[in-house]
């Protein structure tokens, strides 16, 4: 027993109290019982004892057993010292809903916010149950079907570099063995120990037992798989699009045609397309800048990279200092760049320093698409094939040249709304492109 | 009941009366301050006074000597003050402190001080008895004039233990005092309700006994009875039954109601029955001493008693880390352990191995006696003492009447007290009988007295299932010991095991069970002839393996070796692993071996729910999860008891054909 009711004094105040007398009545969990004194001596009662019904604690004092002409000591002592009640305050924070970290796994790999799921646990805490009845059961269906590993054969493939995601279990159910996972890495084992020891790790894969033909992969390749999937899992890419009206810029081209001399190259659309970027990204120079760890980088020159396709893949190279040149000189050193490319007789400093990527797959009829970003940099332009189109002009229908911007960029570095107006200065520049190639 | 005369008093010394106040103050003032201790909140659990009852323990404990033993119960503080354990130890247990007599483990109802002869008192009613017959048994053995002392309530004297414990007494003519303190209520139910013959102490007749009945408010009386009964016993003539009628004049327990099964006016009427201030009446009005100077033997116990109580309140409280220490006694250092027999050893049965242990440790330990039904002459059910009675005799190779609960609380005080019983119940379906005395008092005792008494006793019998032996002769229930600190649970499958095992068991301080598979007693195996012994929590590697762990356990070793015969199919190679005693568990040798082969199959003849296997898998799943490349498995016997029909019987054991599709389907998990 740690605490009781107390029921009644059975002697009054100032009474006398020998060994033996019944006391008071406490009432413990089963029963009512009188309790005696095991002294003597005259009984006080404080004024702030306990009253009947009240709980009395084991050890709590009730009242005094003095001698005569004692005094009690709550009639000596000064009123005690009023205090205030303290409450334990409460946050009351409606932040994030207590759950175990089973249950905010199992609420990430579902794409669930925990903070609508009602919790039944203590407290409203959110079980793994609470997850599963608020999820749409395809969902859990799709949990449940996941591919399945033994803890040993996880081990081993963390060991190995092996990635299980895509190997087939042999186990009865499916389950992944350390046997799959060992027969995976014998299978791919010095392609995987390749990529792990060039740095570029996200890359790896590996089959399984595929039947095959199996190719070769090139530096090249290799490199290109690298940097393009970095610049989709390393970034926060967002891509949008806009159509311009290009029958100012077909015009100029027409006109640079019939006036071209026979020595000069005659601008083409991506020369025109590439001038008219430079003096946006000058206006806009944000879409430049670069996100490193240490902060945003601001690099100097206003490099552009333009993609180039080549037998052996995708090159990008650099066309330095665009705001500086002329129309025609863009026109000439990108010839030279692409012939270079083209060739394989790029140099390394020829495809490093771009600040922004351009590239044109308009000649495969291509009207827009998802460039990806060209790390480090920030944004790519895809340019896509211009349309001899039906545009509204005036309540008009009219034939018209149209051309579709596409813009991915980096949503750590550039917000949404100068992202799309960049690409509205590049639009209107290129739908009035002479006011544009003066600046 | 014998009259106290004032010629009685003469003949006891002024001296012996004073010591005899003086103790029954001691008791008193010590008691009526632990009440007011407990309404302070000092005292954290229950507090069972022995206020009314003074003059018994005071008493009987006035003829005993330190080396003599005595056993209590719930309401022990009185016997263990008479007893000698100082009232600074009893306040301090009593607090909680970690300098009482129990150091803190044991409270009200444990108190324990081997030191002075106090064995312990307990919350179970009865065990007390058994064992004070089983101090008797070593006096006996050990052939010293010590003797045990058992002090209980009237609730004891309804209850099986008092049956069998007397009874045991009597048939061997032990050294034992049996003291019922009749305060007429067992807890609140009246002894005038729960008895037949409430007449305690006429019951001693029925077993041969001497009983005496005294007034147990009249301390002279209690002497002069308790004198006799023990001089009786110290010379060989065997044991009393002495009642001694009372009243306890406080509650059952402190904060307990009183008046709902009591009235008021009984209880004064009883309190004017104060032994204390009877003898003090008479020692005044028979001149033998002064008002003054038993003022003054008061004035001194008041002393004492608030000492004891300031000593108590100023003594520190336990460590926490210390909670789990002495379960077990320390493990014996240097042993030489020995891996395999060597090519070319002799093979022996394993009852014959068992058999040469018991023998080779008899011959060198005199304090072993074994103690069962057909043990003696007849040389054992199972022939596990043939031929030791000729050796050793009755005293060491003791027949027992069919009293299991009470030869195995014997052996539990005979092993409190300097001697080593072994226990040889035959089957271990009949132990169940006295599973209270091996879960509450032999496994506890180690940790209860704070390491210092120990616990040397084997309980030996066969389990399994097999020769249609049906429900009743056929458990194997180990899990059930292994589940309980304070136990060892060894479960041999060859005769090598076995003789190791048990050589280790009675050489160790520890209880240890002793199951014994009955479906390979008879198997043959090597066993060298020189002196070995294997140590507990040591598993056996009976045969490598790369594929698959299979942890098989008694009778289930020789089944998955021949199961793994049968599976000679490339990539299936079994590691065999026997862990020989289930408690300890020797889990460090399993994960090595899942370690290698990534795979855990467990085979027990046990049941599966809460079972050895069960225990095996967690402790994997929880240090080797990284290591599993397969789920864990058991095979089990059936969650049933056991049939008679041999069709039934083979179908709830695991089967050698149940294992080899169970180690198949494992590892194409």
């Amino acid at each position: 027993m740690e605490e009781g009711t107390f029921g009644e004094w059975l002697k009054r105040d100032g009474e006398t109290i020998e060994r033996g007398t019944a006391l008071f009545v406490l009432e413990g969990e089963k029963s009512a019982q009188d309790i005696e004194s095991l002294d003597r001596g005259i009984l006080r009662i404080p004024p702030d004892g306990p009253r009947p019904g009240e709980t009395v604690k084991v050890g709590q004092l009730l009242g005094y057993l003095v001698e005569a002409g004692e005094r009690a000591p709550f009639e000596t002592s000064t009123a005690p010292a009023g205090h205030l009640p303290v409450a334990v305050g409460d946050a009351g924070s409606a932040a994030t809903p207590p759950a175990g970290p089973a249950t905010r796994r199992m609420a990430r790999e579902l794409k669930v916010d925990l903070q609508r799921v009602p919790g039944s646990g203590p407290g409203g805490r959110v079980t793994p149950d609470d997850v599963n009845a608020w999820v749409p059961a395809v969902l859990v269906k799709r949990a449940s079907e996941r591919v399945t590993i033994s803890p040993r054969a996880r081990r081993l493939a963390g060991q190995l570099g092996v990635d299980w995601t895509s190997l087939r279990g042999s186990g009865r159910t499916g389950r992944i063995r350390e046997r799959d996972v060992r027969s995976a890495a014998a299978a791919n084992g010095p392609a995987a120990a390749q990529l792990s020891s060039s740095g570029h790790s996200p890359l790896q894969r590996v089959a399984g037992d595929l039947p095959g033909p199996w190719l070769s992969v090139t530096t090249m390749r290799k490199t290109i798989a690298a940097r393009m999937a970095a610049g989709v899992h390393e970034t926060a890419p967002v891509t949008i699009t806009t159509r311009c009206d290009a029958s100012n810029l077909v015009n100029l081209r027409q006109q640079f045609r019939q006036t071209a001399c026979n020595d000069e190259p005659v601008p083409g659309y991506n020369d025109l397309i590439i001038k008219l970027l430079a003096g946006a990204l000058v206006r806009h120079p944000q879409l430049t800048h670069q996100w490193h760890e240490r902060g945003i980088y601001v690099p100097e020159g206003l490099h552009i990279a333009v993609a180039v396709d080549t037998d052996a893949g995708l090159l990008a190279p650099v066309l330095r200092d665009v705001d500086r040149l002329s129309l025609r000189d863009v026109a000439a050193r990108m010839k030279h760049l692409a012939e270079q490319a083209r060739s394989g007789s790029l140099s390394a400093a020829d495809i490093q320093g771009g600040v922004f990527t351009i590239s044109n797959l308009g000649m495969f009829g291509i009207e827009a698409f998802t460039p990806i970003i060209n790390l480090p940099q920030s944004a790519i332009l895809g340019v896509g094939a211009i349309v001899r189109d039906a545009a509204v002009v005036n309540d008009t229908v009219v034939p018209r040249d149209r051309l579709t911007l596409s813009l991915t960029f980096d949503h750590r570095v550039v917000d949404g709304a100068p992202a799309a107006r960049f690409l509205q200065t590049l639009r209107q520049a290129i739908e009035a492109p002479g006011a544009a190639l003066l600046q | 009941m014998s009259s106290t005369l004032a010629s009685v008093t003469a003949a006891v010394s002024r001296q012996t009366l004073l010591v005899l106040y003086r103790q029954m103050q001691l008791i008193r003032q010590c008691e009526e301050q632990l009440a007011r201790a407990h309404q302070k909140g000092l005292i954290h659990g229950a507090c069972h006074t022995y206020v009314g009852q003074e003059a018994i323990a005071v008493g009987v404990c006035a003829h005993l000597q330190t080396e003599d033993v005595v056993f209590s119960t719930h309401r022990g503080h009185g016997h263990a003050l008479a007893k000698g354990v100082g009232p600074r130890e009893l306040f301090a247990e009593l607090f909680g402190r970690a300098n009482g007599c129990s150091r803190g483990r044991g409270g009200s109802m444990h108190l324990f001080s081997p030191e002075t002869g106090m064995m312990g008192t307990s919350g179970i009613v009865g065990p007390c008895i058994l064992q004070a017959a089983g101090a008797g048994y070593s006096f006996k053995l050990l052939e010293s004039d010590q003797v045990g002392v058992a002090f209980f309530g009237d609730g004891a004297a309804n209850n099986g233990a008092f049956h069998e414990g007397l009874n045991m007494a009597s048939i061997w003519n032990l050294p034992a005092l049996f003291v019922c303190e009749n305060n007429q209520f067992a807890t609140e139910v009246p002894l005038s309700y729960s008895a037949g013959n409430p007449d305690v102490g006429s019951r001693a007749g029925a077993y041969g006994l001497p009983g005496v009945t005294v007034d147990g408010n009249d301390v002279v009386a209690v002497y002069a009875a308790a004198g006799e009964a023990i001089d009786r016993a110290r010379h060989g003539r065997g044991a009393t039954l002495l009642e001694c009628r009372t009243y306890r004049t406080r509650a059952h327990a402190e904060g307990m109601g009183d008046f709902s099964y009591r009235t008021r006016e009984e209880v004064e009427e009883w309190k004017r029955r104060c032994p204390i201030a009877a003898l003090e009446a008479r020692l005044v009005a028979e001149g033998i001493a002064t008002p003054d100077e038993l003022r003054q033997i008061t004035a001194e116990i008041e002393t004492l008693t608030a000492d004891a109580q300031q000593f108590a309140e100023q003594s520190p409280l336990p460590d926490p880390a210390t909670a789990a220490q002495h379960i077990y006694a320390a493990p014996r250092i240097g042993i030489r352990s020995v891996s395999a027999p060597p090519p070319g050893t002799r093979e022996i049965t394993y009852i014959k191995a068992t058999h040469e242990a018991l023998a080779e440790e008899m011959a060198a330990n005199p304090k072993i006696f074994v103690m069962g039904e057909g043990i003696g002459k007849r040389g054992g059910n199972f022939n596990t003492t043939v031929g030791l009675y000729d050796l050793y005799g009755a005293v060491r190779m003791c027949d027992t009447p069919i009293s299991e609960r009470g030869f195995v609380g014997l052996g539990c005080g005979a092993a409190m007290t300097g001697t080593r019983p072994v226990i040889d119940f035959m089957f271990a379906d009949f132990i169940l009988d006295s599973v209270g005395e091996i879960l509450n008092q032999i496994a506890k005792m180690q940790y209860m007295s704070s390491g210092r008494l120990k616990m040397p006793i084997l309980l030996r019998g066969c389990i399994g299932i097999g020769h249609s032996a049906a429900t009743h002769h056929s458990g194997n229930y180990y899990p059930l010991y292994a589940h309980i600190p304070g136990l060892r649970v060894v479960v041999p499958s060859n005769p090598f095991d076995a003789k190791g095992l048990m050589k280790h068991a009675l050489r160790c301080d520890d209880p240890v069970m002793f199951l014994e598979p009955r479906e390979l007693l008879n198997l043959k195996g090597p066993v060298p002839t020189e002196d070995y012994e294997i140590p507990f929590g040591q598993a056996a590697i009976v045969q490598p393996g790369t594929d698959v762990t299979v942890v098989a356990i008694g009778r289930m070793v020789p089944q998955v070796l021949a199961a793994a015969k049968q599976l000679t199919q490339p990539g299936i190679s079994i590691e065999l692993i026997d862990p020989r005693t289930v408690a300890p568990l020797d889990m460090e040798s399993i994960l090595a071996s899942v370690a290698k082969t990534g795979r855990l199959l467990i085979v027990d003849e046990c049941f599966a729910p809460f079972g050895i296997g069960a225990e095996i898998a967690a402790g994997i799943a929880d240090c080797g999860f990284d290591e599993l490349d397969a789920p864990i498995r058991r095979v089990n016997g059936l969650h049933t008891p056991t049939p008679y029909s041999p069709t039934l019987e083979a179908a709830v054991v695991p089967q050698i054909e149940h294992i080899v599709s169970a180690i198949k389907n494992l590892v194409d998990e």
